[in-house]
């Protein structure tokens, strides 16, 4: 910021209130910078130093192994701390007010706090709670308080009352027919529930904000070129060619990912192209040009924060979606075997279901929960960041 | 730019985003290995021939070896002419098997649309009339619970419920009845439940949120005043404005249902219907049959967005063709 304040409006020096150079960084871009690169140069570690087969932190002695997928998680998180929660701590005048907003929402708050819980699990879950484990021999055991006749277990863990068998704290959510714990399965599916929401979310963000802020801005063929795109993107049947490149190719969480979120940003895109447009028209950006700001100012300065609000609301009611396709194709059995998500646990539970429904309960009402959350969610963040909206209704 | 001209641009609109997802199927196809080639050579292998002979064979007869842009411009020709091969593992051409799929798809999908067109407004307009009370919390608890349930999550509950403990329905479809038949409209009721739960709570928030704008306005004041009976105000002057920026939602809500529901909830329900088909023909590895179904449902979501914004011109007046 500027040291000293001019007295009129047409004295301000731009270059002194405002990134003078193209790219001189903010202190949240360094911050970016500095975490992103341990990060990169473990990953070039691991891909390049060792074996296929080495797990990652082997030096520590762990068995601890990280994929493509958990460097890109990583990313987006160091990207989510610092430009989502980071600038919220550096305002705090508009966080208190974002959340009074926010508050008057009481489904939002408890939404907020659930998905917090699905975050925090997703991400520590793993470190705490040991990875689910066939056993055979102890398939099928009843959620605590809960009993199943003893002629359906083959061992079972808790005591035999007569002829049931009783859950117990070692499986608080019982096992699947072969043996895994169901709660540890749902911990680890949280992770991945949160990889594909934030992985997905960056992707869908930044093609989004980058199309709709270039086409506004370029007009002409430029714009026409980009919104007809936008409307082939935004009618093209993705969960059917993600079935035919599954079927050609076969396909992984990464591909799931990647070709979801490359076939979601045209509403974001639309979005942010009109309200750029509008933004362009606003007293403050032609003084702001009058002044000598060039459009790579306006952009960064104005626009970008202006569609942020409404971006993340966007970005919020499309994650349910990505989650429900993932279940989904898990549940088709045509999803990634390898990984432990809850659709896959609901397919794993289905011909049990008539004498051990919580397998496929557990998850499905997680999963419920979590895609009722977001909306709600997405909801309140509509009316708490959007204060045209308020007016209007007043 | 007048009418005419505006709906001449958008279908030929329509006929190149078409063409662009049959380009990539096609892009998408070419770039693999091809099953059928690998099985042919294994054959042979198996039976002791030559396998990169055998591989050499099966290409030429599929046309393989030609350059490219011939067998693209013959797959074109195949595509539009709807010579879209023989299924394999159905022992019957890739047309009768789409066919087939879609009269059971039809039974349960043309009452489940009527009954989403139908309901999801009505409740919408009567929750905003009766905004904040018990009546409207409720309609935004259930739509907000059918929004939120995974669409094949609730159709095994609801068949564990009434199909193994209740024995109201059948647990697998049973293909045998006649369409029009009380024992089909039974068999189909918790299908058809499920997939109107999952899509009328968009239809009724947005046309919920949009009729509350109406409500209030100036021409409402003025039928009031008039006395015009509250039945006829609702269904003249809030419906009515309501339904335009419904049906450019509705259409594009449909649609992603059909295409990823119906899947769904044909294999959790057993109904032989498109769903299913293109499910055992990927399980079958029957390329032909996958390419198929992909592009027939394909064709289903190219020509609803191009009706639902042909609806949405002839509805609202007030569109000038120049910006769209």
């Amino acid at each position: 910021m500027g040291t000293q304040r001019s007295d009129r409006f047409d004295e301000v020096e731009w270059d002194e209130i405002s990134q003078s150079r193209w790219f001189e960084p903010s202190k949240n871009t360094l911050g970016v910078v500095f975490c992103t690169l341990p990060l990169a140069l473990l990953g070039i570690y691991d891909w390049q130093v060792l074996g296929e087969r080495t797990a990652t932190f082997a030096f520590l002695g762990t068995e601890w192994n990280l994929e493509g997928i958990d460097y890109l998680f990583g990313f987006t998180l160091v990207l989510f701390a610092f430009y989502v929660v980071a600038p919220l701590y550096q305002n705090p005048r508009m966080t208190r007010y974002y959340w009074r907003q926010f508050k008057r929402n009481r489904p939002a708050v408890v939404s907020l706090g659930w998905l917090g819980v699905v975050f925090v699990g997703g991400l520590f879950g793993p470190l705490v709670v040991s990875a689910p484990e066939q056993s055979v021999l102890t398939g099928h055991q009843p959620p605590v308080f809960l009993s199943i006749d003893a002629a359906n277990v083959a061992t079972c863990v808790g005591d035999v009352v007569g002829g049931r068998c009783q859950g117990t704290l070692q499986h608080p959510l019982g096992t699947t027919q072969g043996g895994k714990d169901v709660f540890a399965s749902i911990v680890y599916g949280m992770t991945i529930s949160m990889q594909i929401a934030f992985i997905t979310t960056t992707i869908v963000a930044a093609i989004g904000v980058s199309v709709g802020t270039v086409s506004a801005y370029a007009g002409g063929w430029v714009d026409e070129t980009l919104m007809r795109f936008v409307d082939v993107v935004l009618s093209f049947p993705t969960l059917l060619m993600f079935l035919l490149i599954l079927y050609i190719y076969g396909a992984g969480l990464g591909m799931f990912i990647l070709v979801f979120s490359l076939f979601a940003w045209g509403g974001t895109a639309r979005y942010v192209r009109s309200k750029s447009l509008s933004v362009s028209e606003a007293e403050y950006v032609k003084a702001g040009r009058l002044t000598g700001a060039t459009t790579a100012q306006v952009v960064r300065r104005h626009v970008v924060p202006n569609t942020a609000s409404s971006i993340i609301t966007q970005l919020t009611l499309l994650v349910p979606g990505f989650l429900l396709a993932e279940a989904q194709l898990a549940f088709l059995g045509l999803g990634d075997s390898a990984v432990p998500s809850w659709g896959q646990l609901i397919s794993a539970g289905r011909s049990d279901l008539s004498f051990a429904p919580w397998i496929v309960l557990a998850p499905g009402v997680v999963l419920f929960l979590t895609i009722l959350a977001f909306n709600f969610l997405g909801d309140a963040l509509l009316d708490a960041l959007n204060p045209e909206a308020e007016a209007e209704n007043e | 730019m007048g009418f005419g001209t505006y709906v001449t641009a958008r279908v030929m609109w329509a006929a190149v985003v078409s063409l662009i997802i049959v380009t990539i199927t096609f892009l998408l196809l070419a770039a693999a290995p091809n099953p059928e080639i690998q099985r042919a050579a294994t054959q042979a292998a198996l039976q002791g021939g030559d396998p990169a002979e055998a591989a050499e064979r099966a290409r030429e007869l599929r046309g393989l070896d030609e350059p490219i842009h011939v067998r693209y411009m013959d797959y074109l020709q195949s595509i539009y002419t709807l010579d879209w091969g023989w299924a394999d593992s159905r022992s019957q051409p890739v047309t009768t098997a789409l066919a087939e799929g879609l009269y059971y798809t039809a039974q349960y999908s043309v009452p489940w649309t009527i009954l989403t067109i139908l309901l999801g407004p009505l409740v919408g307009v009567y929750s905003a009339a009766n905004m904040y009370s018990w009546k409207d919390h409720l309609a935004t608890g259930f739509a907000f619970f059918g929004y939120a349930i995974p669409n094949f999550f609730f159709g095994i509950i609801l068949l564990l419920m009434f199909g193994v403990w209740l024995e109201v329905i059948p647990v697998v479809y049973d293909t045998s009845v006649p369409v029009f038949s009380l024992a089909n409209a039974i068999q189909l009721s918790i299908p058809v439940f499920v997939l109107v739960t999952g899509s009328i709570g968009a239809v009724m928030r947005v046309s919920r949120n949009e009729s509350a704008e109406f409500q209030h306005a100036d021409f409402m004041k003025t039928a009031k005043a008039k006395g015009v009976s509250p039945l006829r105000a609702y269904a003249y002057h809030v419906m009515r404005p309501t339904l335009v920026p419904l049906s450019t939602t509705l259409v594009g809500q449909l649609l992603a249902l059909f295409l990823g529901s119906s899947l769904l909830v044909e294999v959790v329900f057993g109904i032989p219907g498109l769903g299913r088909v293109t499910y055992n023909a990927l399980i079958a590895q029957d390329t032909n049959l996958v390419l198929g179904s992909t592009l027939a449902f394909t064709f289903v979501a190219v020509v609803g967005n191009l009706i639902e914004d042909l609806v949405f011109t002839v509805l609202d007046p007030r569109i000038s063709y120049d910006d769209r």
